[in-house]
């Protein structure tokens, strides 16, 4: 007859390196897909249409309709 | 695309193509959140009020649906393209933005508070009392959403309708994916020894 113990060891201690990546996921996405008006990903506007008419920012047209979804402001 | 001369299959196109953008913005907008969740769920497992972490992270879910995504969407509600004026987004992006900060460090703050008071029912009451103040009297003090809607008002609502249902069903599975996981990995058990 076998006998098991088990001793566990818990911590509610939260590694901050953990945190810090998180949080830059976090800030990076949302600002993305929630706030950018070209400010990061304005390399992908052509020189004519910089922050301007909706159809030329690329990558705001990219994440367009999740914005919408999600309940940001948009266009 | 305002006014111009649009060839329907260039058309078609370019929505199939927005249409992946919405998956891999989708994507990306998921995992920011869930980081999101993932800090507050390890810094307040603890103290949420439930029997096991797959309830926790759901009471949790719930809690950050109502406070970043609810309340915000009362005060100013999604819209579907074209209702927005391009002239008026960095306005409304900062009263968006505003409210939803407003919205989540006076939760964030009430949570602390919660995690102090020592009366464990009243807290219970008082903490979404102060949380209900503040959030009425910044929905009353903060400027409207300045532009006019112009498209039908079912069409608008319909998209309102189609986002909440959206984004609840995110946060809903958002809570439930990590309790399942919190369970399977257990992250907060630093060591666990085996004796034989």
């Amino acid at each position: 007859m076998s006998e098991s113990n088990q001793i566990t060891k818990t911590s509610a201690g939260v590694p901050k390196s953990a945190v810090a990546i998180l949080l830059g996921v976090l800030a990076f996405g949302v600002f993305m897909v929630g706030f950018d008006q070209g400010e990061v990903f304005g390399f992908t506007v052509p020189a004519d249409g910089y922050g301007g008419a909706p159809g030329n920012n690329w990558a705001h047209e990219f994440y367009h309709d999740m914005r919408h979804a999600a309940g940001f402001p948009c266009h | 695309m305002n006014g111009e001369m649009l060839n329907p299959i260039e058309f078609d196109n370019y929505r199939i193509w927005q249409k992946v953008g919405e998956i891999a913005a989708g994507t990306i907008l998921g995992l920011s959140i869930g980081s999101l969740f993932g800090i507050v769920f390890a810094y307040s497992r603890s103290s949420i009020p439930a029997s096991s972490n797959k309830k926790k992270a759901l009471i949790l879910a719930g809690i950050m649906w109502f406070v970043l995504f609810i309340i915000p969407a009362l005060k100013y509600p999604a819209n579907p393209p074209a209702v927005g004026d391009p002239e008026t987004i960095y306005y409304r992006q900062n009263l968006y933005i505003a409210y939803l900060a407003i919205s989540g460090f006076s939760a964030l703050g009430l949570a602390f508070l919660y995690r102090k008071m020592k009366a464990a029912q009243a807290k219970k009451v008082i903490v979404p009392v102060i949380y209900a103040a503040i959030m009425a009297t910044a929905y009353f003090a903060m400027p409207s959403n300045p532009d006019q809607i112009t498209a039908p008002m079912d069409l608008v609502t319909s998209f309102r309708i189609a986002s909440g249902f959206t984004m609840s069903m995110f946060w809903g599975l958002l809570g439930i994916t990590l309790g399942v996981l919190w369970d399977k990995l257990r992250p907060h058990e630093t060591a666990r020894l085996s004796m034989r």
